[in-house]
């Protein structure tokens, strides 16, 4: 402790005040720095090859959409995924981070640390959700491309059965199967901001990681009850499904577009609600 | 220790108040925990804020951060305010919040470089000499899940000190420290006080303020009932108090009313209050007399005396606070 004395300085203190940017590297770092985003990441790259290799050796799942095609396209088997993963897989993982990296800080405490450091509460906020958000693409990107790459190699590239029942090429089938998994992109973002309200208003890890993965299992319950088709569409899960559009004989986009929509009202409304709770609470505790 | 990093950027002194609170209101639903309060802190001075639990002194502190937002009132912390500059009102500004708090699974010196992140300009160069001012150089390495309580406090001492402050808020920055960790933090709270670093410390000890502050604010149940210097509270403070112990209480208490003492029976003995030559003298008197002296200890300290009387029985109204300040530092 040799120090204290020994620097002083003539000049007033400037006005030391990071920007939006250094909020955002100091959220990836900390991110980064987690051993559970990173075991994720890696998650999503080994999980894939392991759901492929079982796959290939049991007796194909007839029942599920592209089921019975895993063993005689590698194009089936991405998409087959896909059918399963959105079910609950892909919300599960839009709320792993997005749940958590706003109550983590109430969980440890260190929301007065933060915000005593000339730190706006609207800079933390778009840092913490443009980290989850590109998190949670960059999970989807490597899961699709892991599962496609995996699948290809092992069950090979032939053509792809058609949802109308034509055979579609090799050649054409690989953007469609990319394009299928793009169409995740909306819902995925759409269960981050959902996970993020529940994380910045329960203030409780548990309930921001858990309850995005309930929801929207009780919204596919309610998607697939009769005579609720105008509510099924506002559903955050029904964009999961259009991606059935692109490979039928006549591709239709309509429910892509209605899903990206519906997508994008619910990641808005979400994250002004989360925005403007975490702007007038009351930092206590800790 | 590295000169070209600049922990301490102070002596720069000017007329406007490093804390001006006035008129500052808080409440949650039908408790107010801080009750149209004043405090003006200048630029240079070790200003304590001191109550029991309760009193509103860390709801005070969490609105001079911008944690929450006063009712009514302004409080600006170098001309600047809230209301007007948003988070620009706490450049210059750094402490903590009751107990400093950190990420667990990260080492002292990776929540300081995160935190240094946030701070930016040359912040993160200064991360050895803060570990070195606070003692922590040995154990930078070690995740923070690890450190004992007095560690964190210090590594919240050094995370404040990365942010080169003109005013340094400690929030009860003793508590839960063993003596040894009290002795310490107190040496380097003042050693930072020396460099001219404008401290505002809370507390609910008198014995610490006593010994660290120049000026005080003492508030309760969310008022100030007094602010003023040190020196002019122990002005008002009453006599030191002893507990006196004998084979005849009685007649002891008797020898203690001629020699015109204050003296009330207790249970274990005889509160005595006076000058201290006189207690001397007391003692002389109870040995001559064949009284046998079974135990001497020294009750509270004046000022602790003081502190109980204006916080137990003042009324809990700004109005009725004692202000004996001198009027030179505002």
């Amino acid at each position: 402790m040799t120090t204290t004395n020994a620097v002083l300085a003539g000049t007033p203190t400037a006005c030391r005040r990071p920007g939006t940017a250094a909020v955002l590297r100091w959220e990836v770092a900390k991110l980064a720095a987690q051993a559970r985003s990173r075991a994720l990441l890696i998650g999503a790259v080994i999980v894939p090859i392991a759901i492929v290799l079982i796959f290939n050796t049991q007796l194909p799942p007839k029942d599920t959409i592209y089921g019975r095609n895993i063993h005689t396209s590698g194009y089936a088997v991405p998409l087959f995924v896909l059918a399963f993963a959105h079910q609950w897989v892909l919300p599960l993982l839009a709320a792993l981070v997005a749940g958590d990296i706003f109550a983590n800080e109430d969980q440890h405490g260190t929301w007065k640390t933060i915000l005593t450091r000339s730190v706006s509460r609207t800079q933390v906020f778009w840092a913490k959700t443009l980290t989850a958000a590109g998190f949670n693409l960059l999970v989807l990107a490597l899961l699709a491309a892991s599962t496609i790459t995996t699948s290809l190699l092992v069950v090979g590239t032939q053509r792809l059965p058609g949802l109308s029942g034509q055979l579609i090429p090799a050649g054409h089938a690989l953007p469609l199967v990319i394009a299928s998994w793009a169409t995740a992109v909306a819902p995925v973002l759409g269960f981050t901001a959902l996970a993020i309200l529940l994380s910045v208003t329960t203030r409780n890890p548990t309930i921001g990681v858990a309850a995005p993965v309930v929801l929207g299992m009780i919204m596919q319950i309610v998607g697939s009850l009769g005579g609720l088709n105008k509510a099924r569409r506002v559903l955050l899960t029904t964009p999961f499904e259009t991606w059935h559009g692109l490979l039928t004989a006549h591709p239709f986009h309509a429910p892509i577009i209605t899903g990206v929509i519906v997508s994008a009202a619910w990641l808005v409304v979400c994250l002004t609600l989360a925005y403007l709770y975490l702007r007038r609470r009351d930092i206590t505790g800790g | 220790m590295l000169a070209s990093c600049v922990i301490f950027n102070v002596r720069v002194m000017s007329d406007v108040l490093a804390v001006n609170a006035v008129h500052l209101t808080k409440t949650y639903g039908s408790l107010t925990a801080v009750n149209d309060i004043a405090v003006q802190v200048a630029q240079g001075e070790v200003y304590g804020v001191l109550g029991p639990n309760g009193a509103g002194k860390t709801t005070f502190l969490r609105m001079l951060f911008g944690l929450i937002r006063p009712d009514t009132g302004t409080l600006e912390v170098f001309g600047r305010s809230w209301q007007r500059h948003g988070v620009n009102s706490l450049s210059g500004v750094a402490g903590f919040i009751e107990s400093p708090k950190f990420y667990p699974a990260l080492s002292g010196r990776k929540n300081l470089r995160l935190l240094a992140g946030l701070d930016g300009g040359d912040a993160a160069a200064c991360i050895d000499d803060v570990l070195d001012v606070v003692g922590l150089t040995d154990r930078q390495h070690d995740k923070v899940r690890g450190y004992s309580f007095g560690m964190r406090q210090r590594l919240g001492v050094a995370s404040a000190l990365l942010r080169s402050p003109r005013l340094l808020v400690l929030d009860e920055p003793a508590n839960g420290l063993d003596p040894a960790g009290i002795r310490d933090m107190r040496a380097l709270v003042r050693r930072l006080a020396d460099t001219g670093l404008t401290v505002l410390l809370s507390s609910h000890d008198m014995g610490e303020v006593e010994q660290i502050c120049d000026n005080v604010t003492i508030m309760k149940s969310g008022s100030v009932v007094h602010h003023g210097s040190i020196a002019a509270l122990r002005e008002l403070a009453p006599e030191q108090a002893h507990r006196i112990t004998s084979t005849d209480d009685d007649r002891a208490a008797e020898l203690t009313r001629a020699r015109g003492l204050e003296v009330t029976v207790v249970d274990d003995g005889l509160a005595v209050r006076g000058p201290q030559k006189d207690v001397d003298a007391l003692v002389a008197d109870i040995v001559d007399a064949g009284i046998a002296l079974r135990g001497l200890t020294r009750d509270e300290t004046p000022l602790e005396a003081l502190f109980f009387m204006l916080t137990e029985s003042a009324p809990a109204d700004p109005a009725a606070g004692v202000d004996i300040s001198t009027g030179a530092r505002r």
